[in-house]
């Protein structure tokens, strides 16, 4: 029997609309004036002991709300989700027990306490026995360094000791699953990395199945053999995520910002670039942030430095930044048929 | 029975770290123990002042109404030290924070609680027994056991009356964006709880006994011990008004819990 089972699960939230007002929040109270958002729309898929799954997906796709119905704080609009064999929400007390979960950037340690004691009332209240603790506090000393941070206050740590000291929490009472849900955002480059490593050693020397959702493809690469794409609410994509590498791991986003920028700017770009390398040419522009054109290149086809040197000799450019291949442009590939 | 002690030794063991840390902040501790001290006493102030002129409000002499008051700060205190995290409930549900208290192997409201001590509490409890013993004796109240066990019964269900209705106010904050009119309107009613009720005209005094029976905080346990001789039979309804109201808190809370979707992302 796989761990997780999830069966046509749908979450919809009934968002009020809203008036002005102490008058208008009564008359809310009696108002049917709702709209309906399917944050998960008929999601499936089976989970088995000790893999590592990154779930994935733009902001707002869905994959907190299933993590929420996961861990058995939201009860599900309908649908079947089985974690080890129960429904979480009828079991909240039972399921806490076997799962350890972070939810991004909200810490769970005991904020004016020394980190070491959260460690020691998180042994009380999952009634870890003193030999597993040792052994565990030992193995996230030599993973995070835990021990320099234990007579630290949770508030005085940074962004990623914080994050490294409540994933390692998240494993103290060898959890069968733990949810991470964004643990790197925010994270700068090297933090992250250090994370990874983490969360990968954790994974292979417990054994613990691990569901990661992120927007950053590259925790997943790093992590992940398997991978879930969810936008909308609705599986796009479940499968080998070297698949998904082989057709994305190529792709980088050039983004540009340029003078006296107006609607035109757009036109004219991709109009040259289709002169300028043909129309088989693995580009898309599109203008995300405001005054900055994404480039999206797919360096198979045409390699990055010869768009840069085009776009830079034919537009006035006022300044330049690589990154890789966002969710958004992902998704947007994975409907038009890429994966398919 | 096994439950009961596990959640007392973790209770303790939280409690024991968070004054420790709390402790290192000496002087804060101290400063908000004085201001709590004597805004706690400032009512009594008020009495005094209202004493100078008349003799006896609604019937009541100045003494029984510091016994009245002695009783009321006594009965307020759990609310103060050990439920005073609920006034930060609706902070946790907008901001999404509330999120974490689904993910320990606990009852929510246990573990809720457990994550504010509030120490300088203890100042106005301190204040409100020396208080007490000292009106009593004043008054020349004749305490036998039966009677002591009987004022810890009346001030455990008086408290408890004051609990719920905060913690009911405060769960306004799962179904209402903006709660803050409901738990002040809590907070405000507290400062009557004091009085003798037959001060307040017709329909707040009704208001005061049956539906936010903030009279059973002290007005109405208080007389048993004031004046047995001529006690509403309302004041020995006091521990099931104090039980059934907590109840329906716990019940209020359940269900906020159970509705509670998070606010997305
Ligand atoms: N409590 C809620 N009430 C109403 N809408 C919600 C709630 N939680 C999430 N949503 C909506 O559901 C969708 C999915 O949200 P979420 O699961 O948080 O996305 P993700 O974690 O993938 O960024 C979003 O459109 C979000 O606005
Ligand atoms: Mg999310």
């Amino acid at each position: 029997m796989s761990l997780i089972q999830i069966k046509d699960l749908n979450k919809h939230f009934n968002v009020l609309n809203r008036r002005e007002g102490l008058g208008g929040a009564f008359l809310d109270l009696f108002s049917g004036d709702y709209n309906i958002v399917r944050a998960v729309d008929g999601v499936s898929f089976d989970i088995e002991a000790g893999e590592m799954i990154g779930y994935i997906g733009p902001n707002g796709a869905g994959k907190s709300t299933t993590i929420k119905m996961m861990t058995g704080i939201l009860k599900p609009s309908s649908g079947a989700i089985l974690v080890n064999g129960f429904p979480p929400h009828a079991n909240r007390i039972r399921q806490a027990q076997i799962m350890g979960v972070v939810f991004g950037q909200r810490t769970q340690l005991w904020w004016d306490l020394p980190v070491i004691e959260s460690f020691k009332i998180l042994k009380d209240i999952y009634r870890v026995d003193q030999k597993t603790f040792d052994d565990h506090m030992g193995l996230f000393n030599e993973l995070v360094g835990l021990k320099q941070l234990y007579k630290q206050q949770v508030r005085t740590l940074s962004l990623g000791q914080r994050m490294l000291c409540d994933i390692t929490a998240s494993f103290l009472h060898n959890p069968q699953v733990v949810f991470l849900d964004e643990p790197t955002i925010g994270l700068d480059i090297s933090v992250k990395a250090k994370m990874r490593t983490v969360i990968k050693e954790l994974n292979q020397t417990r054994n613990t199945t691990i569901i990661l959702t992120t927007h950053d493809l590259g925790d997943v690469e790093a992590l992940c053999r398997r991978i879930i794409i969810i936008d909308k609410g609705k599986v796009l994509f479940d499968g080998d995520v070297k698949k998904v590498n082989a057709l994305f791991g190529a792709y980088r986003t050039l983004k540009v910002q340029v003078n006296d920028f107006d609607e035109s700017t757009l036109k004219a770009l991709a109009g040259q670039m289709i002169q300028h390398f043909g129309t088989n040419n693995g580009i898309s522009i599109s203008e995300v942030e405001k005054h900055w054109t994404d480039i999206t290149i797919d360096q198979a086809r045409t390699p990055l430095a010869d768009v840069l040197s085009f776009v830079m000799t034919n537009f006035p450019v006022h300044d330049v930044r690589i990154v890789e291949i966002s969710m958004e442009n992902v998704v947007q590939k994975v409907y038009d048929g890429a994966l398919s | 029975m096994h439950r009961i002690t596990r959640y007392l030794r973790l209770y303790f063991l939280i409690e024991a770290q968070y004054i420790k840390a709390r402790m290192q902040y000496r002087a804060d501790f101290i400063i908000s123990s004085i201001g709590m001290f004597f805004s706690s006493l400032a009512t009594l102030g008020i009495f005094w002042i209202l004493f100078g002129s008349i003799t006896e409000l609604a019937g009541w002499n100045f003494m029984e109404m510091v016994f009245i008051y002695a009783f009321y700060m006594i009965a307020i205190s759990p609310m103060q030290i050990i439920f005073d995290h609920f006034w930060q409930l609706r902070y946790h549900v907008t901001e999404g924070t509330f999120l974490k208290y689904y993910f320990r192997p606990l009852n929510m409201m246990f573990y809720y609680i457990s994550e504010m001590f509030d120490l300088k509490g203890l100042t106005q409890l301190a204040a409100g027994i020396v208080l007490l013993v000292y009106a009593s004796i004043q008054l020349n109240i004749q305490w036998t056991i039966a009677r002591v066990m009987l004022l810890l019964a009346s001030l455990f269900s008086a408290s408890l009356v004051q609990i719920a209705v905060v913690v009911s106010a405060s769960c306004a904050a799962f179904w209402v964006m903006n709660s803050w009119p409901v738990l002040s309107l809590a907070w405000k009613l507290r400062e009557f709880s004091p009085y003798p009720m037959s001060i307040f005209d017709g329909a707040f005094r009704v208001l005061f006994t049956y539906v936010i029976p903030i009279g059973f905080v002290a007005f109405y346990p208080s007389q048993i011990f004031l004046r047995p001789e001529q006690v509403s039979p309302l004041a020995y309804a006091s521990p099931l008004v104090g039980i059934g109201l907590f109840a329906l808190a716990y019940r209020i809370w359940t269900l906020g819990v159970n509705s509670y979707t998070g606010t997305g992302s």
